[in-house]
């Protein structure tokens, strides 16, 4: 179990990494979109939507990375006052319900990406480029944010993770860790 | 009672909003045991969103301006094609050709139903200079709305900045254009003539017409039985002929407003207007052509009606 | 159920979520589903990957990341300690004393970041341990940063405005311009408190064995010239009407990420990865939430609670500075339990028809708005600003932090106050500069 939880993990780290890249992809993006209209005077033809492509799909595949670093943010006044016992059954709760909503949304992100991939569909401007490209990260990002939820889940029932990140001495918790992988 | 939802994306004294209305009103006088909910200002679904949502029977009833959809289905652009509507009048022939029974087919074969027709005119204005020949463009910052005039002002010499219509203002304000061209209803409702010199009106010869029908979702339309079918679609016949009366009051109003303003008003001349249809030959319709499935023979079918 | 008793329902389980430690966003979204599902079955989840996509479908949007990397590849490498260091070699004779001097740097920082914890993390990193060194209770140190960061959404450039902007159709550059004099209003007023504090409690804030003469200044410009001069320039991109928000976003991003990899020599990977790593966790974080809000938007209007309510609060027969004092009070409550961002998507839409209607301005409403979201972001059980202080000290307590920021919650409140009184002070500029509101 303990691989399957560190195989989950270095996926969402990956995961990390491909997000950063499409955010400086977005960042070249935009300067070369002000280059074009700025400096050659020329009219922008893709940028706008690449950016916006990019920025999207950053959100959605870096999330499982930002779960990992315990970075959406959370109200943890409740697990604050409870005892070690109600901080699992409520670490339990609080990933449960986040996995069903995630499983959900990589469900019918499934759809909505499918749609878009047989009827060949386009944006509808000058560069028209295929909309299933940016459609893909809402599916892959919230299949593995899901698979990330399974794995936070098994790490807690198994003892090896703390509910809510509290201080945590095993190895695992180490690697979960700022400083663990790409420092 | 069965409630309908309807979703747009302008205020609710928009000419497409009161379109909205009317089908609202009909149908509670109709007494059919069925009412409409109206969400205007884009409160429920993004203006684009709005296609998508009627296929899927998750939106009822829309004011859809068409090519919005043009991802979709490519040969909508066909219906905001530079010259391809001259006036008004030519607008209402068009609704009862073979070009616009083409359309059509298209939009029920995707699972929508149209309820009531509506052609939109707009115009151009500049800055500080006219648009009326191609040239006048040249070198010019310009937003148009839709890709197949952002083609032909881009084969005429302009550089574009897309945007949408609620930008133009800020826009031309602080310099990031020159010019713009969209709606009628845009151009007063943003007051753009605080910012423009020049106006070029849709006339006689009028470059800029899209088609923005009420539409509605099969789905929704198939579960109905057919004396509320019959309602809705003496609704939208109702809403078609309020705008088709109220269509050239709103270029006259946009006429009226902005020679109050200060604000120059040229009309295009049969020879500039001709010349303008060469730009977008070369451009936008040779695109289109390519680009499409069957749009030569789309477009011919509507250059044939007179 | 009606409209009214369904919001409730729906408030109350939102906040049950929220409370059983949820991340905010995934509250929010499963809120969405289950009601939406009571609306509909199956059927009503029909667009939700739709509406989570189209919720992000904005270029606009996409100048939030941009304006946090622009801080954080200063707040990231050595040079956020360089700028700390000349500031404080600038502000130090600041009355008040460093406390003052570090609100002072939270303000110019802020003009540089888009983001309030980035604002907070940039100077809390340097200022929170330096102002312990010298004497100053913790409750100072980590209280005036986690306020003076808050600076960092009402200085432009600012998230919570790109948000309101886009979600309101009112004028991002417009909105940028509103946040300046507030913003300087709101510094002035905790220099202020920092004056009266060391006055009242005869605090020795001023040490005297710190001096540094006007070489030691002149030493540090070279390194802040760059910094300011980004300012500068993103300020007259935006108002000159050079560009957009988001094209001026860009390209302030990519000077700033130029301008530490080479003043600063960043040249191994792993550190520009820091620099990406930092700005996109935030990034993430903050643009999943506009997703679910999104999300949430649309089941409340689906549901027409939102139509429902706004009628509602418009039909009350109260004088109109009583309803925007009881909308300032509602706004503080969401604020503690939601991020800024969370809470003007899910209430902005609601609010701005009827705050309007009242004939209060929609730029106007955005500043205060942005007010009472700051003190949001100091006050438990969800800060982001005290997330960021308990990263940087994590040895004082929460009633610590809370003690020392308490005065500058209460400086807040004069501002929304003098706001309300004044609104000058937030259109004034605005409409000199853009001209008066169409
Ligand atoms: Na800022
Ligand atoms: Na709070």
């Amino acid at each position: 179990m303990d691989a399957f939880v560190t195989f989950v993990w270095r996926i969402s780290r990956v995961c990390g990494v491909i997000s950063a890249a499409l955010l400086l992809a977005a960042v070249l993006a935009v300067c070369h979109l002000v280059f074009v209209r700025y400096v050659l005077n020329q009219s922008a033809i893709w940028q706008h939507e690449f950016v916006t492509f990019s920025v999207i799909a950053a959100t959605f595949i870096g999330s499982p990375y930002v779960l990992l670093k315990r970075g959406h943010v959370n109200v943890d006044l409740l697990p604050h006052y409870l005892g070690e016992r109600g901080r699992f059954f409520l670490a339990l709760f609080a990933s449960g319900a986040s996995l069903a909503f995630c499983a959900f949304i990589a469900v019918y992100g499934f759809t909505f990406w499918h749609e878009a991939w047989v009827n060949d569909w386009r944006a509808e401007t000058v560069w028209a480029p295929p909309l299933w490209v940016p459609y893909a990260s809402v599916p892959i990002g919230m299949g593995l944010m899901s698979l990330q939820y399974v794995a936070d889940i098994v790490a807690i029932v198994l003892g090896r993770d703390m509910p809510f990140g509290a201080h945590d001495p095993s190895e695992l918790a180490e690697e979960r860790s700022e400083t663990g992988g790409w420092a | 009672a069965q409630t309908l939802k309807a979703s747009h994306q302008w205020p609710k004294d928009d000419v497409r909003g009161k379109m909205v209305e009317i089908i609202k009103t009909e149908i509670e006088k109709a007494d059919v045991g069925m009412d409409i909910r109206v969400y205007p200002s884009g409160s429920l679904f993004k203006p684009k969103q709005q296609w998508d949502a009627m296929v899927k029977g998750q939106l009822d009833i829309s004011a859809f301006p068409l090519d919005y959809a043009s991802g979709r289905h490519p040969q909508f652009s066909a219906t905001l094609m530079p010259g391809l509507v001259k006036n008004h009048d030519h607008a209402k022939r068009l609704n009862d050709s073979a070009f616009m029974d083409e359309i059509k087919k298209i939009i029920n074969d995707s699972g929508v139903v149209v309820l009531s027709d509506a052609w939109l005119a707009g115009g151009f204005v500049g800055k500080d200079f006219c648009v009326d020949t191609p040239d006048s463009v040249q070198g010019k910052v310009m937003r148009a709305a839709g890709p197949a005039f952002e083609q032909m002002l881009a084969e005429a010499g302009a550089s574009i900045n897309s945007m949408p219509s609620s930008e133009i203002y800020s826009a031309m304000q602080t310099g990031v254009l020159d010019g713009a061209n969209t709606s009628s209803g845009s151009l007063v409702s943003y007051r753009i003539y605080e910012q423009s010199s020049c106006l070029t009106p849709p006339g006689d010869f009028a470059l800029w017409f899209m088609y923005e029908p009420i539409l509605m979702s099969k789905r929704s339309f198939d579960r109905l039985d057919e004396d509320q079918q019959d309602a809705l679609m003496a609704a939208g016949q109702a809403a078609e002929e309020f705008f088709f009366e109220k269509a050239k009051g709103l270029d006259q109003t946009l006429v009226d407003t902005y020679k109050e303003a200060g604000v120059k008003i040229v009309n295009m001349s049969k020879e500039q207007y001709d010349a303008w249809l060469d730009v977008a030959k070369e451009s936008s319709y040779k695109q289109f052509e390519e680009k499409v499935e069957g749009g030569e023979e789309l477009i011919d079918m509507a250059l044939s009606v007179d | 159920m009606s409209e009214l008793q369904l919001g409730l329902v729906i408030a109350v389980v939102t906040v049950g979520l929220l409370l059983l430690g949820m991340p905010v966003a995934f509250a929010l979204g499963l809120v969405s589903l289950i009601f939406l599902y009571y609306q509909d079955g199956f059927f009503g989840l029909g667009f939700i990957a739709d509406t989570l996509y189209g919720g992000l479908d904005s270029f606009a949007l996409l100048s939030i990341p941009m304006f946090i990397l622009m801080g954080g590849a200063v707040a990231s490498s050595r040079a956020g300690a360089d700028l700390y260091e000349a500031l404080d070699r600038w502000l130090y004779r600041v009355p008040g004393g460093l406390m003052a001097s570090n609100v002072g740097a939270c303000a110019i920082f802020a003009a540089l970041s888009g983001s309030s914890p980035a604002t907070c993390a940039a100077i809390g990193k340097m200022g929170i341990p330096e102002m312990r060194q010298r004497g100053y209770p913790a409750s100072v140190a980590t209280g005036s940063i986690a306020a003076g960061g808050t600076l960092g959404i009402l200085i432009p450039p600012s998230i919570t405005m790109i948000v309101y902007g886009i979600a309101t159709e009112t004028s991002i550059g417009r909105l940028f311009l509103a946040g300046i004099l507030p913003g300087v209003m709101l510094t002035v007023l905790f220099v202020a408190w920092g004056l009266f504090a060391a006055w009242r409690k005869g605090y020795r804030f001023v040490d005297p064995a710190v001096s540094f003469s006007l070489r030691d200044k002149l030493v540090m410009l070279p390194k802040v010239g760059p910094f300011l001069a980004i300012i500068v320039g993103i300020l007259y991109v935006l108002y000159g009407g050079v560009a957009t928000p988001s094209e001026a976003a860009g390209v302030g991003a990519m000077f700033c990420l130029l301008l530490v990899i080479v003043i600063y020599k960043l040249r191994k990977p792993g550190q520009l990865w820091h620099i990406f790593r930092d700005a996109m966790k935030e990034s993430v974080m903050i643009l999943m939430i506009i997703a679910a809000a999104e999300l949430f938007s649309y089941m409340m209007s689906s549901l027409f609670i939102t139509q429902t309510l706004a009628a509602w609060i418009g039909d009350l027969e109260v004088s109109r500075w009583v309803l925007m004092g009881c909308v300032n009070l509602f706004l503080l409550v969401a604020g503690f339990f939601l991020p800024p961002v969370a809470v003007i998507l899910m209430t902005a839409p609601t609010l701005l028809p009827v705050v309007e209607n009242l004939g209060f301005d929609a730029v106007w409403f955005a500043v205060v708005l942005t007010l009472n979201m700051e003190i949001g972001l100091i006050t438990p059980p969800v800060g982001l600003n005290l997330y960021v202080i308990n990263g940087i000290a994590p040895d004082v307590r929460l009633p610590t932090i809370l003690w020392g920021a308490l005065p500058f919650m209460l400086c807040m409140v004069l501002g929304i106050v003098l706001l309300c009184m004044f609104p000058e002070i937030a259109l004034w500029l605005p409409n000199y500069l853009m001209g008066p509101t169409i």
